[in-house]
């Protein structure tokens, strides 16, 4: 029965929603009464979808079997965490809860925004058949109330084990509410088209939106990123996996946009292209959805694949796109500005930016297509490796990182003075040169390009660094968000060039008692225990590591065999310090008794993201400090 | 005008000449870094220089894993052809006899020498363009 019910009002909501939205474009949007009725039967409509899915969720805590979604995703034996999260580890429950995201960030901001608001209507309603059309696909494509009658299974098939993880639990959640809280930007962008009256001055209101929306991206990049590193037991933080470019696009446009937004919410320069990027972003998040739960392209990632699921959505993103760029081309003449970027203003940087990001998500994006391009015309499956990501993103993001030092005092509308330049100069050009010149004589590093990231990672740090300086002795005017949010860039820089160059690993063959040295380290096997857990058997090894200073300490990495599917995953251990990760994943046994061990050093990897942590902060702070000081 | 008109055509022409620069960069370096994947049997077919970087995917064929400290051969085959693997470092947990992988690495001697040994995180999972007859 509950069930039928939670279906019941998923269908009703969605009723609601195209409401909603007929009501919002097709009245009068300027009438209070009718802001009034619209963002009255959003909320209501979004109550009940989100009724539907605390249902949903109870469902799956009480074990509910005749859900076949459910039957094929949790287990009684699992901890009620994971057959909560077991909802989205699979397409349908993850669509849900994309969804849900989807209409929340709509919730917040009908409750946040006053009812006088011009737009405010017509966003809900872009919201509203944005919604309308995941609910279509979710249920007729896709849906998760489908039940298996009349007789449920005794015991459901469990989630994959290498799911079975707290952070990653947390991490698809914080990647969809980062994604679909772009919405809101584009809603507003659809509503200002469609009104067509330059003088509203959207890209103010929806600032602090995309920045919230952005730092919960950018945290779910990371999350990902560190569930990988620590879970997958490769050792890695980034793959370069179609999956992961998806996500990256719609970041690096995200990050495009939070920049000319800020251009653009000061004066009408750039806002062609502010409008044009919160276009970009939403349809590549969108984009990143196709991609992923079409199965059009390999990856480890995807989800099980099914043409007419991505069908439904290559449409449907198709239709939103076209939608907008037919409104976008209709107002273009509205948008024109007649105002002359000053040369070395702040806005001619964001514009350079603007390029440089256009370049990367260009390159992603071929990156991603090309081998469907490539198999459709030569019929070779291909693959695009690392190699020619790095060969694109490395250089492009030093230059633009060196045009980033630049701007650091450049004004809005007005020429850098360049004779205001030198003295900073000196200090961080002689600061960072020091680095490299250690980093060369001491660490014996010798590749240019690592080099090269060095001196510029530093620079932009030390530059920040008499930024603060001036701030607190002569109390210059300081964005002190834009502080901590590029000097996570610089120390992403440093950090991601000093762990590709020092990094290393070796796989060992080692049995009991026995003692292997690599680089200086003493690598004893101690003991092998079984441990039973929860859903699993385990086999935990314990490892003694000492240190080249003689400090001792130890590892267990383990193995683990789960119950429910047989399936083996390795527990990876890590012993973190400041400077260096080091990294244990025990293999297979061999038929001598001996175990095959790999281990890793991975130099300076925290600091990935420690640094993506600081743009996550600086973003959330200044969404808040925007949002507060909103009349 | 005329001179505005002059200054506009030197823009386009500008943008057009270092867009067209960086996208022949661009799809240069595509180009240069493709991965090409092969079935077993598909391989010996073609000439792959020996310091092209291939993937291979295909079963681990059942009986044919050795392993000798750390390292490990087996044959992957697309039951139609197949060819030897070998690979020093951990194979994933997912990784066994009888199941699939993709291999990414070089072609010595009609032996693939593994840079990297893949399963995919999904149980279920086949490698493309096998139909496994039992």
């Amino acid at each position: 029965m509950l069930i039928e019910i939670a279906h019941f009002l998923s269908i009703l909501s969605t009723g609601l929603f195209f409401i909603c939205f007929i009501f919002s474009f097709f009245l009068n949007s300027k009438d209070i009464f009718i802001i009034n009725l619209v963002s009255r039967i959003y909320s209501h409509s979004f109550f009940i979808f989100l009724s539907s899915f605390f249902v949903y969720v109870w469902l799956a805590i009480s074990d509910n079997f005749s859900v076949l979604y459910i039957a094929q995703h949790s287990n009684i034996n699992l901890p009620v965490f994971y057959k909560i999260s077991s909802i989205w580890s699979a397409h349908e429950g993850s669509m849900f809860l994309w969804i849900i995201f989807l209409t929340t960030w709509g919730a917040v901001y009908n409750l946040f925004t006053s009812n006088d608001q011009l737009l405010k209507a017509r966003t809900l309603g872009v919201i509203s058949i944005t919604s309308v059309g995941f609910l279509l696909f979710l249920l007729l494509t896709s849906n998760p109330f489908e039940t298996i009658l009349p007789v449920p299974p005794e015991n459901g098939a469990d989630i994959n084990p290498v799911l079975q993880d707290p952070l990653l639990a947390i991490h698809p959640p914080m990647l969809y509410m980062g994604y679909v809280g772009f919405v809101i930007a584009f809603g507003q962008a659809i509503a200002f088209l469609f009104e067509g009256k330059p003088e509203i001055k959207w890209e103010k209101q929806v600032r602090s939106w995309s920045l919230a929306s952005w730092s919960f991206l950018t945290l779910g990049i990371a999350l990902g990123s560190w569930w990988a590193y620590y879970e997958l037991g490769w050792g890695g933080y980034w793959f370069w996996d179609p999956v992961e470019n998806v996500a990256l696009m719609p970041w690096l446009t995200a990050t495009a946009f939070v920049h000319s937004l800020s251009a653009s919410s000061k004066s009408s320069i750039l806002r062609i292209w502010t409008l044009l990027l919160s276009i970009l972003v939403f349809s590549l998040s969108l984009f990143g959805a196709f991609i992923v739960r079409s199965g059009i392209i390999d990856s480890v990632h995807s989800f099980a694949n099914d043409p007419e699921r991505g069908l439904y959505l290559l449409a449907f993103i198709g239709l939103l796109v076209m939608v907008s760029l037919l409104l976008f081309s209709f107002r273009f003449n509205l948008l024109l500005s007649n105002k002359k970027i000053a040369s070395l203003s702040k806005e001619s940087f964001i514009s350079l930016n603007n390029i440089f990001f256009g370049t990367l998500i260009f390159s992603t994006m071929l990156g991603v297509l090309y081998p469907l391009i490539y198999e459709f015309i030569y019929n070779q499956k291909i693959s695009v490796g690392a190699p020619f990501y790095n060969a694109i993103f490395v250089p492009i993001t030093l230059i633009a990182c060196i045009f980033l030092y630049f701007s650091i005092d450049s004004k809005w509308q007005q020429s850098l003075n360049i004779k205001s330049l030198f003295q900073p100069l000196l200090i961080s050009l002689t600061f960072s040169a020091t680095i490299v010149i250690l980093a060369f004589f001491q660490f014996s590093i010798t590749n240019l390009w690592t080099l090269a990231s060095l001196l510029i990672g530093s620079i932009i740090i030390m530059r920040y660094m008499i930024v603060i300086y001036f701030y607190f002795v002569y109390r210059k005017f300081t964005n002190i968000f834009s502080v901590i949010a590029h000097c996570g860039l610089g120390l992403l820089i440093i950090s991601i060039a000093l762990n590709d160059n020092l990094s290393s690993e070796r796989a060992l063959n080692i049995k009991i008692n026995e003692t292997e040295i690599y680089k200086d380290h003493q690598i004893t096997l101690k003991n092998l225990r079984m441990v039973p857990g929860p859903n699993f058997d385990s086999v935990k090894a314990d490892f003694l590591i000492e240190n080249p200073n003689g400090k001792t300490f130890t590892l267990t990495p383990e193995k683990r065999k789960y119950f429910a599917r047989g399936q083996v995953t390795t527990e990876t251990a890590i012993h973190a310090s400041f400077l260096k990760d080091i990294y244990l994943t025990i293999g297979d046994q061999l038929d001598d008794g001996s175990w095959i061990v790999n281990i890793q050093f991975n130099i300076f990897i925290r600091w990935i993201w420690f640094s993506a942590m600081m743009m996550v902060v600086a973003g959330l702070l200044l969404a808040h400090s925007l949002s507060r000081s909103r009349p | 005008m005329k001179a505005n008109r002059k200054q506009r055509l030197i823009t386009v022409l500008l943008i057009l000449a270092t867009s067209a620069t960086g996208s022949f960069l661009i799809i240069r370096a595509l180009d240069s870094n493709l991965d090409f994947f092969f079935t077993p049997s598909e391989i010996f077919k073609e000439e792959i220089p020996n310091n092209k970087r291939i993937k291979v995917g295909g079963m681990v064929l059942e009986g044919s894993v050795l392993r000798d400290k750390t390292n490990i051969s087996f044959v992957i085959t697309d039951y139609q052809g197949s060819i030897n693997v070998e690979f020093d470092g951990i194979v994933p947990d997912l990784f066994k006899e009888g199941s699939g992988v993709v291999v990414v690495g070089y072609l010595r001697d009609k032996t693939l020498v593994a840079e990297d040994v893949l399963a995919k995180h999904d149980e279920n999972y086949m490698p493309p363009s096998i139909d496994i007859k039992n």
